[in-house]
């Protein structure tokens, strides 16, 4: 028998705030006016009727192809970015480099968190806006303004996997002689691999949505080919351009299933 | 003969390393030199601007533009009244937050038991039928279809046809989200423990019943879990619905961009960064009430 939880811990407690959030939410929406534009079901259906069939005509499949490539290109480039720092930070951020008892372990920890942190609370797309405020437009400004935010994600994840390795192995490391990075190398890294890589995949397939959208900011690729399309009403050239991106991301998933189930086996 | 087995035995493992891993790895490595080589080659990628003195003058210009040093009165986010203005916003948006994630949560609790594999094949109760395999695929088509489609493209969408304000952005995040809590609370279901649903079913249970009392019980604190976590990523990203006039801070922040009003856009982002911090821990909190036991 378990002991009864007080009430602010009760499960009902919990249900009844998740929907009283939702009930206070919908009170946000502005009723009094129409919700639809004038003509807006009309259009709404429009869009709807373009996917029956989608342009498929060559010369657009070509663009489209082009646009994919483009924004593939700037995803994996930020994700190199986005490891390269993300990596380190997430290291000194786990505290795995630095012995438990050393003087320098929380202030280290905490400041890398807080840069990890700081990077992660704004969304790629104000990076974008920003960078290209102050730097202009270029790839450059897309390839920072991706690797920031991401770095920030996969340094605290990194840094979570790298504290979770077992702590028996570590132990037998230690007591052999090995040094913090010794264990790092032999220990937490082989031990966390499987994690590592198959979260650093799922991100990947995360930043090539976040490329398509760096097109709002002007950068091209299929987000700026959606956004032309849309500007000039051609509805089914919008659907040829999701499904392609439905299509990369599917790809990338089944891709990234099959690398973390052979690491898994192994 | 410990001594001479036990190397052998490693190298063995080593060399079952698995191929389609390795194989992988240098594939993504190929891709990675192949994008950098054509960013690099496919025009200017802006990083010979990086050598110019007047790029980082620029920079520098704009960082000082964001603090507000160039205002007599002050930048605006010492001020408690430019605070007060947009705090409207900032509960706009919060609220816009929680709708996209009740509206993901509902599709979700609709949709999910029939996207997962063990239910529509049968095996924790019901009859496996030919038209549940097919609710399956399309469940899952819709999900893979509604989760790689970015909220940005949602929402442009949904402002053609809906007008501005909070509940286009919460849709178009809503219906992101539910792509992806679809899809993770359908898993939870397929790695579940079916030994209550079968032991249920064989004492005569209903499909209602079971679902109610041995697969909800068992799933709604992951699910809740999950919902919890997007919440943290959906109000980081009301930002960019805001962007196509979804309204919120989003909007705001367009607007003072356009009309180069540099020091409000730092005030958006303390803004933001406020919501955000806010959120995680109340989401951290809910979480832990949420907990399994």
């Amino acid at each position: 028998m378990r002991p009864a939880r007080p009430l602010l811990e009760s499960p009902h407690f919990l249900s009844l705030l998740l929907l009283g959030a939702v009930a206070w939410s919908v009170t946000g929406i502005g009723w009094g006016e129409p919700l639809l534009h004038t003509g807006g079901g009309d259009s709404a259906l429009d869009l709807l009727l373009a996917l029956f069939p989608p342009d498929l005509s060559p010369s657009f499949l070509l663009v489209c192809l082009q646009a994919a490539w483009q924004t593939l290109s700037i995803a994996l480039a930020s994700i190199t970015v986005a490891v390269l720092l993300g990596f380190p930070l997430g290291v000194m951020a786990s505290g795995a480099l630095v012995s438990p008892n050393s003087r320098l372990r929380a202030p280290l920890m905490i400041s890398s968190r807080f840069v990890l942190g700081t990077l992660r609370s704004i969304h790629e797309l104000v990076w974008a806006v920003l960078l290209v405020a102050a730097i202009g437009l270029s790839p450059l400004a897309a390839i920072v303004a991706l690797g920031l935010p991401y770095a920030g994600i996969l340094g605290r994840i990194y840094a979570e996997f790298l504290e979770d390795t077992p702590e028996d192995p570590l132990t037998a490391l230690r007591s052999a002689g090995a040094s913090s990075w010794q264990t790092l190398i032999f220990g937490r890294l082989p031990m966390s691999t499987p994690d590592l890589v198959s979260y650093t995949f799922y991100r990947f397939e995360c930043s090539i949505r976040s490329a398509a959208i760096l097109s709002f900011v002007g950068i091209r690729g299929i987000g700026y080919e959606i956004q032309l399309s849309l500007g000039e009403l051609l509805f089914s050239q919008v659907w040829t351009l999701l499904l392609i991106l439905l299509a990369i991301v599917a790809l990338v998933d089944f891709w990234s299933g099959r690398v973390r189930q052979s690491l898994v086996e192994s | 003969m410990i001594e001479t087995r036990e190397p052998t035995r490693y190298t063995e493992r080593r060399r079952r390393k698995p191929p389609f891993a390795r194989l992988s790895f240098y594939t993504f490595l190929g891709l990675i030199a192949v994008a950098w080589g054509y960013i690099f080659m496919a025009g200017d990628s802006g990083f010979t601007m990086l050598l110019e003195g007047r790029t980082w003058e620029n920079a520098w210009q704009f960082l000082m533009r964001l603090a507000g040093a160039d205002l007599d009165e002050g930048p605006a986010f010492l001020q408690a009244e430019q605070w007060w203005a947009t705090g409207r916003l900032a509960y706009n948006t919060l609220a816009m937050s929680v709708l996209a994630i009740g509206i993901a949560g509902f599709g979700t609790f609709l949709t999910f038991i029939f996207a997962a594999r063990n239910m529509s094949s049968g095996s924790l109760g019901g009859t496996p039928s030919r038209l549940g395999a097919v609710v399956y695929y399309l469940l899952r088509i819709f999900y893979a279809f509604t989760r790689a489609v970015p909220e940005l493209v949602w929402a442009m969408l949904i402002v053609f046809f809906l007008s501005p304000g909070i509940l286009p952005g919460a849709i178009a995040l809503g219906i992101h989200n539910l792509g992806i809590m679809g899809r993770l609370a359908a898993e939870v279901v397929e790695d579940m423990d079916p030994a209550p649903a079968r032991a249920m079913r064989a004492s005569g249970a209903g499909i209602f019943q079971i679902f109610l009392y041995a697969i909800l019980p068992q799933t709604l604190p992951h699910f809740i879990t999950y919902l919890l976590y997007r919440w943290e990523v959906v109000i980081r990203t009301t930002v960019v619905v805001g962007f196509v006039s979804a309204g919120g801070l989003g909007l705001e922040m367009r607007l003072n961009l356009s009309f180069f009003h540099y020091d409000q856009v730092t005030l958006l982002i303390l803004w933001y960064l406020l919501l955000v911090i806010g959120v995680d821990f109340l989401s951290a909190w809910m979480r832990k009430l949420a907990r399994f036991d």
